[in-house]
């Protein structure tokens, strides 16, 4: 609106601002400070200064103890597969509800996209002794294929919205020149569409990595779980060793933050295309 | 690959290469050829989702009026639904759910606020967004781990009112249900206003140039344009923002009501998607959950239509 304002009006608003920014950096900072201090030094002084930050036993013992790196390995892998698999069946029938002709396109597009009001928690319990039966609970497989299965109504609604706008005329062109389907998918697509797929990745990435309800059912075992459920429960049983248990929390914080600062443009483009749509 | 040549090559597409020209294509219309391509490429999608979403869900509701303890469902009619309505424990629940749903309003304003002096660019303003989207990142259970933390009764927060010399607020705040809920609701502001700040910001700056200037030149004032002509504007993205928090507050409180307060104290604040986990994954009683999540879905269907017709008017109101 009007930015030319008189000094003390923007001084308040900036005064205002900051105080929020406060309020919302605080937590973090606090979490970030208290991972260097011994549980004893914790319990004299929440809210100081650590002495110094050569205490770096909390971090050790997440490495050793916690085996924070394997947790690390576990969700990055799992992500991995999650990705692989959502995207592989995601492209092609978003391409398809977008660009092909055929018979009930519109009913099975609104089926698909419908799915996205379905709860997780709603068909957890079935999906939790379907998935017993065929003996893969506590395999991280269980945990790859309802992570995907439920991000494919989204990731399809999203893309097939955005392949819509390839020009019919493109794909009638690589069709004259001889492309069939695999390769019009692949080579005309596919790269028309990464700016969208980059999109649902971040999405998906970040809904995986934060996600604390899937991996907790799925995953009994201490060695299978992902860093979220750990930073909830394994490290949570040491909650009377408030440092150590900030710094797991710490460790858990970072990917997402550094996602963050790396692809901030991207990732609030992809927040604000479903309000604005 | 080379033969053929037209997009809707059906039989390519699942991968099975040997001679597909020969055996599918030659008899059939290009509109069949493309409808064979459509049916490979959707197969997978939809057999994906439909045995680990529909499924299942199709399940829940069929188990719903079952007594099931996964292996063995006995029929028992509609008496889990009986039960539910009439346990204390549900209404509980609900009423978790139904207090966050409340908040939502409070957020609003607080996002819109925040938002409208945000675009007025002043110095700093890019960094100010910055910041505010960071906890909106971060995962709600280390958030909720990172909250039970600082609102402990020997915690940070105690401390610091300690501090400043406001004793008498230091409170056991996750102790009882009213302060319990006081941190929660705090949790759930703190992690959305980013997201609101952004949403707000994108719409604010969609708002035609002209329009503003237009009354300008009539003569409005600053609160005049906003209210007069910017708020209206924004009407699209605060509905978009009311219904995606309502369908949440129904369906997406699992991580920070098990991380932050278990629940407690009591079943007290106790969200129904966390009722449904202790009743199935702690108790064992699938059918009783299974009734529970089918009354959840219903309750996001609700919303869900609503959403729908809100949208409905909007798009052609246009």
């Amino acid at each position: 609106m009007q930015r030319a304002h008189h000094p003390l009006v923007q001084l308040a608003i900036q005064l205002v601002l900051a105080a929020l920014a406060v309020v919302a950096l605080y937590p973090i900072v606090f979490m970030a400070l208290n991972a260097f201090k011994t549980s004893l030094a914790y319990m004299t002084n929440p809210v100081g200064l650590p002495p110094g930050f050569s205490y770096v036993e909390n971090f050790q013992a997440m490495v050793v103890r916690f085996d924070v790196l394997r947790l690390f390995a576990n969700t990055a892998w799992y992500i991995l597969l999650a990705l692989l698999l959502s995207h592989a069946v995601s492209v092609p029938a978003s391409f398809a509800l977008a660009k092909l002709d055929f018979p009930f396109r519109g009913a099975l597009r609104t089926a698909m996209i419908a799915t996205m009001i379905v709860p997780a928690i709603t068909m957890l319990v079935p999906v939790y002794v379907m998935l017993a039966n065929w003996g893969i609970v506590n395999s991280y497989w269980s945990v790859v294929l309802v992570w995907a299965a439920l991000a494919v109504p989204g990731n399809v609604f999203l893309l097939s919205s955005l392949m819509r706008g390839i020009p019919r005329e493109v794909l009638e062109a690589a069709r004259t020149d001889g492309a069939g389907y695999l390769e019009a998918l692949l080579r005309i697509v596919l790269p028309l569409s990464l700016p969208g797929l980059l999109t649902v990745t971040i999405f998906n990435v970040t809904t995986w990595w934060n996600d604390l309800l899937i991996p907790l059912v799925f995953l009994q075992s201490d060695e299978t779980k992902t860093v979220t459920v750990a930073a909830a429960t394994i490290m949570g049983r040491f909650s009377l060793d408030t440092p150590l248990l900030l710094t797991g929390l710490l460790f858990a914080s970072v990917p997402p933050i550094l996602l963050y600062v790396l692809l901030q443009g991207q990732i609030r483009k992809g927040l604000v295309i479903g309000a604005v749509k | 690959m080379a033969t053929g040549g037209a997009i809707g090559r059906g039989p390519a597409a699942g991968g099975s290469v040997s001679p597909p020209a020969a055996r599918a294509a030659p008899r059939l219309t290009l509109r069949q050829r493309e409808s064979l391509a459509a049916l490979a490429s959707l197969l997978p999608a939809f057999l994906l989702v439909g045995v680990v979403v529909w499924w299942p869900t199709a399940q829940a509701f069929a188990r719903s009026v079952t007594d099931w303890n996964g292996m063995t469902a006995r029929l028992v009619g509609l008496a889990n639904y009986r039960a539910i309505l009439g346990s204390n424990e549900f209404w509980t629940a609900l009423r978790t759910n139904v207090v966050f749903a409340l908040a939502i309003p409070g957020i609003l304003v607080v996002c819109l606020v925040v938002a409208v002096l945000l675009f007025e660019q002043v110095p700093g303003w890019r960094f100010f967004r910055s910041v505010y989207y960071v906890p909106t990142i971060l995962s709600a259970a280390v958030v909720g781990m990172l909250m039970r933390i600082l609102f402990a009764t020997n915690g940070p927060v105690n401390n610091l009112l300690g501090r400043v010399g406001l004793a008498s607020l230091q409170l056991p705040w996750l102790s009882t249900v009213p302060t319990a809920f006081v941190v929660l609701l705090f949790v759930f502001y703190w992690q959305t206003l980013g997201q609101g700040v952004l949403i707000f910001l994108a719409a604010l700056s969609a708002v035609p140039q002209d329009l503003i200037e237009a009354a300008t030149l009539e003569g409005a004032g600053w609160w005049q344009r906003l209210v007069g002509v910017i708020i209206p504007q924004l009407v699209p993205a605060i509905a978009y923002f009311v219904v995606f928090n309502l369908v949440w507050a129904f369906v997406g409180l699992f991580a920070i009501v098990y991380t932050v307060t278990g629940g407690g104290p009591g079943y007290g604040t106790t969200s129904v998607d966390l009722y449904i986990y202790r009743k199935a994954f702690e108790q064992g009683q699938l059918g009783y959950a299974s009734a529970l999540s089918v009354v959840l879905f219903l309750i996001v269907l609700v919303i869900s239509a609503a959403q729908v017709r809100l949208f409905d008017r909007y798009t052609t109101t246009d």
